[in-house]
């Protein structure tokens, strides 16, 4: 199987702790600017309403309950164009947080936003129903009649069923697919609600700054989407061209997907990257799948390998050879670009030895830099690791495997063997607190790995993992 | 790392608040002295007199010649104030029409006779609107002015009214 599979040359050096700090230090300098820039975007909404006259418009209660529902219309459009930049998969925001950190901002903005939103009707009902002397509801009639207000209406029950939708309760009971559907009506509720905006809202008055920070935002918001999430995607499966060779059985419910491609080195996608896979039979191609490439791409070959976790990767294993395939990314800052410290320390369990392996083969190690353990609960479960173990030789790294169920009691992310007798993070990895720490596996496994690194002092920044179940 | 990010955000978006707010704060009394004026005419000229606001008031007095000399004398030189009434213009929130008063070639006043007024906030979006639109168009002496933010219709209204009563005046 290893034949398969050949390997990219090894690079000459490794980098030097210092460039890594520098490489860290510009990274983090990065991902606070764009924290700071997010945060500032919404002052810039209120100032700059404040600003052309907003700022007199509190005299009376009914003035007063007008301009602040006029603030959480404003600052909760912000939060959703923000948004949809976050979900945009902009590569200088993945390069600097990576995508799953971006998606857990995108997810923690949803619900302020829409109460924000919630707040704008309900307090511009009442705020121009004081004003008017109606009672709310003949201000809605009232409201109803205005021009374009009937579309923004529409565009907010829009966004109430997306973020209801994406609630995680609600969430499992729906298939993927279903949310998805729903979710890409948060464009529509986003387009429906501008024409009021413009005529009533007079955000976008001539020659006002308002008017050129509101049109340069929705022009970020959406062009990024349109580039990143379309375009950019489109162009490059063109590209590439890329199709199915082979499929191989690893494991019962596992198996390598082997593509063949043009220039797939343009790619340039880092060990332990992944992408979104969109596999164009018949029964496949409405669905997508993140997933890892398992070795290193050479020009005309790339591999993935899949475990059946939902029902559409279960047809992945009978895919024909030939089969058409797109793909969106590469995405994740589960790379050497993300290393910090002197040593290296792996962890992965199951299907999660993907990325690792992959990041394994193109980093740049010294002898003895790069620890693995390697978590199985059964026999089964040892996808990649004949692999595994020749890479490790390659490069001079220890590896150690852990084989065999959680203990049903106590909170272990090693197999109840191998937890009693006193196994740890620490005597499996005595340099840990030298060491970046990488962890792939499922989600509530991860979390124990992460809990124990934290406790042994490992600072965030050291810590790096990778979700697959979203 | 994350405290500087923390940090910056409060120090940037506080900052940002703030310019805002000062400009709005100067906007505003600005505004204030512009309804102040523009919309009764003679009977609030006394009283923004004192307030010192400069140039707004000498383009209202030129219509109540009682109340500053400077103006008085202009109108013992010069021709007479002549007014051109405009055509009445239909708007989604009702009828518009403007009056101008022209001396010497040159647009003194604008007069609104009828704004918009039909549904939830017209009429206060008229009373918004209207001093804006009459000191663009005193300034510019024409109907080419910039719309105003949230009153589209009755800022098409006005102008087209104000344009057609230029036309009347051969200006």
């Amino acid at each position: 199987m290893t034949s398969q599979t050949p390997t990219r040359p090894l690079r000459v050096s490794a980098p030097t702790p210092s460039q890594r700090a520098l490489q860290f230090k510009r990274r983090m300098r990065l991902a606070d600017l764009l924290v700071i820039a997010g945060w500032t975007s919404g002052a810039a909404s209120i100032a700059l309403y404040l600003g052309y006259g907003g700022a007199g418009q509190f005299g009376t209660l009914g003035a007063a309950v007008t301009s602040l529902g006029i603030l959480a219309g404003l600052v909760g459009t912000d939060l959703i164009l923000v948004m949809l930049i976050l979900a945009a998969r902009i590569p200088i925001i993945d390069r600097a947080v990576g995508h799953d950190r971006a998606m857990a901002a995108h997810r923690a903005l949803g619900k302020p936003a829409l109460y924000l939103i919630l707040a704008h009707v309900v307090l511009l009902i009442v705020g121009y129903g004081i004003q008017q002397g109606f009672n709310p509801i003949a201000e809605t009639v009232a409201l109803w009649q205005m021009p374009d207000m009937p579309l923004a209406f529409l565009g907010f029950g829009l966004l109430i069923a997306v973020v209801v939708t994406s609630l995680v309760v609600v969430r499992r009971k729906f298939r993927y697919e279903f949310w998805y559907v729903v979710h890409l009506l948060s464009y529509a509720a986003v387009i429906t609600a501008l024409p009021h905006q413009f005529s009533i809202g007079g955000l976008l008055a001539n020659g006002t700054l308002q008017r050129v920070y509101w049109i340069a935002l929705y022009v970020l918001a959406l062009g990024s989407i349109l580039t990143f999430r379309v375009i950019e995607p489109i162009v490059k499966s063109f590209q590439h061209g890329i199709r199915v060779t082979s499929v191989e059985a690893v494991a019962p419910g596992v198996a390598n997907i082997h593509l063949s491609g043009r220039k797939l080195k343009d790619l340039d996608s880092d060990g332990g990257q992944f992408f979104v896979w969109r596999f164009w039979t018949a029964k496949t191609w409405w669905h997508s799948h993140p997933i890892s490439l398992s070795s290193v791409p050479t020009d005309t070959t790339a591999r993935i390998t899949v475990r059946a976790l939902g029902n559409g990767s279960t047809r992945l294993g009978r895919l024909p050879r030939g089969t058409r395939v797109t793909i969106e990314g590469p995405y994740g800052l589960f790379t050497e670009a993300a290393r910090t410290s002197p040593k290296l320390a792996i962890i992965a369990a199951g299907i999660g030895v993907t990325p690792v392996r992959a990041l394994l083969e193109h980093s740049r190690l010294v002898p003895g830099e790069a620890t693995i353990l390697l978590r199985a609960s059964s026999e089964d479960e040892t996808y990649l690791w004949d692999e595994m173990y020749d890479l490790a030789a390659q490069r001079q790294a220890r590896l150690y495997t852990s084989i065999g169920k959680r203990p049903s009691r106590g909170r272990t992310w090693l197999s109840a063997h191998d937890a009693q007798r006193d196994v740890s993070l620490r005597s499996a990895f005595p340099d840990i607190r030298k060491s970046d720490l990488y962890i792939c596996g499922p989600q509530a496994w991860t979390d124990q790995v992460v809990a124990e690194a934290r406790a042994v002092g490992l600072p965030d920044h050291q810590i790096h993992t990778e979700r697959f179940d979203w | 790392m994350k405290t500087r990010a923390v940090l910056g955000s409060i120090f940037a978006s506080a900052s940002v608040l703030v310019i805002g707010w000062q400009a709005g704060a100067s906007a505003a009394h600005s505004a204030e002295a512009l309804t102040s004026t523009g919309s009764t005419g003679s009977t609030t000229a006394s009283t923004a007199t004192g307030s010192g606001t400069a140039s707004t008031p000498s383009s209202t007095t030129s219509s109540s010649p009682s109340s500053t000399g400077s103006a008085s004398t202009g109108g013992s030189t010069a021709s007479t104030t002549k007014t051109y009434t405009g055509n009445v213009i239909d708007t989604q929130w009702g009828t518009v029409q403007v009056e101008i008063k022209v001396k010497a070639g040159k647009i003194t006043d604008v007069v609104a006779l009828k704004l918009t007024d039909v549904g939830g906030r017209s009429v206060e979006i008229s009373n918004y609107a209207a001093p804006i639109l009459r000191q663009e168009v005193l300034a510019a002496q024409s109907a080419n002015v910039a719309a105003v933010g949230g009153a589209t219709y009755t800022t098409d209204g006005y102008l087209q009214s104000v344009q057609s009563a230029i036309d009347k005046a051969g200006l």
